[in-house]
């Protein structure tokens, strides 16, 4: 999809958002899903309050405290990156962009860590409908996230070898957008399945 | 004024991050307390929905764009927590 250069931006910037337009219709795509996921969780809940609450209190949320934390510290890092590279800072935008692939990789460390202590445990996709949501909505979260890290370490390396400046820096934008969305996700994902009952 | 202020002590972003900081430690406590109730389910959601607001104006940079790309995430959020906030509701 066109891209718009430094100019045509400064005269548009009211117009389109911050990357490539092609990334947002991607990011909006992946939001209908995940609202999809979100309705599909509460209202089956409607039907099974009891043990959607039963189960729920089984969770860490201070897990999910830390893991939420970790990518509004990494989303945070990215905010730095691209204003960073728009001020022709290269150095410290691909620093900034590793901070945040390392919040990231944080963000796997303690989910892998809660997802081998609920397998541990015998909990399964068929173990009841709970858990069926809880796995498919955090695991597809996941990998969100798996993709996010190596789209942010991609541009750290493309960013490193001065491949973009204050003048040519879309991809980072774009990329900053998808990290972004796979954060406002989680901070819905996190009350509705740890907390509200 | 305020913002030149805020701009020379502290990027606005680092602001928003504080608040968003802040208000996961809500959530969180508010979880670990167990408290219950349609009153605090809604307050949990409604925090949820402006730390996603803060994310989309501050993060994604949709405060300074109009038309349809400006409201598109407000639109998502009022959606989803429209969705859940009536499943929850119903569910009482």
């Amino acid at each position: 999809m066109r891209q718009l250069n430094p100019l045509e931006r400064q005269g548009e910037a009211l117009r389109y958002p911050p990357g490539d337009l092609a990334v947002w219709i991607f990011i909006l795509a992946e939001l209908s899903v995940f609202a999809i996921f979100f309705a599909a969780y509460a209202f089956t809940r409607m039907q099974h309050v009891a043990l959607f609450d039963q189960y729920q209190a089984t969770l860490d949320r201070t897990s999910a405290l830390y893991n939420t934390l970790a990518l509004i510290t990494a989303s945070y890092f990215v905010v730095r990156a691209v204003a960073a590279i728009r001020e022709n800072r290269a150095a410290q935008s691909r620093n900034w962009l590793w901070a945040g692939v390392g919040m990231g990789l944080l963000f796997l460390v303690i989910k892998g860590a809660e997802y081998a202590h609920h397998f541990a445990e015998g909990v399964r996709l068929s173990t009841n409908t709970f858990y069926m949501f809880y796995l498919s909505l955090t695991f597809f979260h996941f990998m969100h996230v798996i993709l996010g890290i190596i789209v942010l370490a991609v541009l750290a390396v493309r960013t490193g070898q001065g491949h973009y400046d204050a003048a040519s820096h879309t991809d980072i934008e774009s990329g900053a957008s998808y990290w972004h969305m796979v954060d406002l996700v989680w901070l819905i994902l996190f009350p509705l399945v740890y907390v509200m009952h | 004024m305020t913002d030149s202020l805020t701009q020379r002590w502290m990027r606005p972003c680092t602001l928003v991050y504080g608040v968003l900081m802040g208000l996961t430690l809500i959530t969180w406590a508010v979880g670990m307390l167990e408290l219950q109730g349609l009153g605090v389910t809604f307050l949990v959601l409604g925090l949820a929905l402006l730390k996603g607001h803060l994310i989309g104006d501050w993060f994604m940079g949709l405060r300074s764009v109009r038309g349809f790309w400006r409201w598109v995430i407000v639109f998502w959020l009022l959606l989803v927590g429209g969705l859940v906030g009536a499943a929850f509701w119903l569910s009482v």
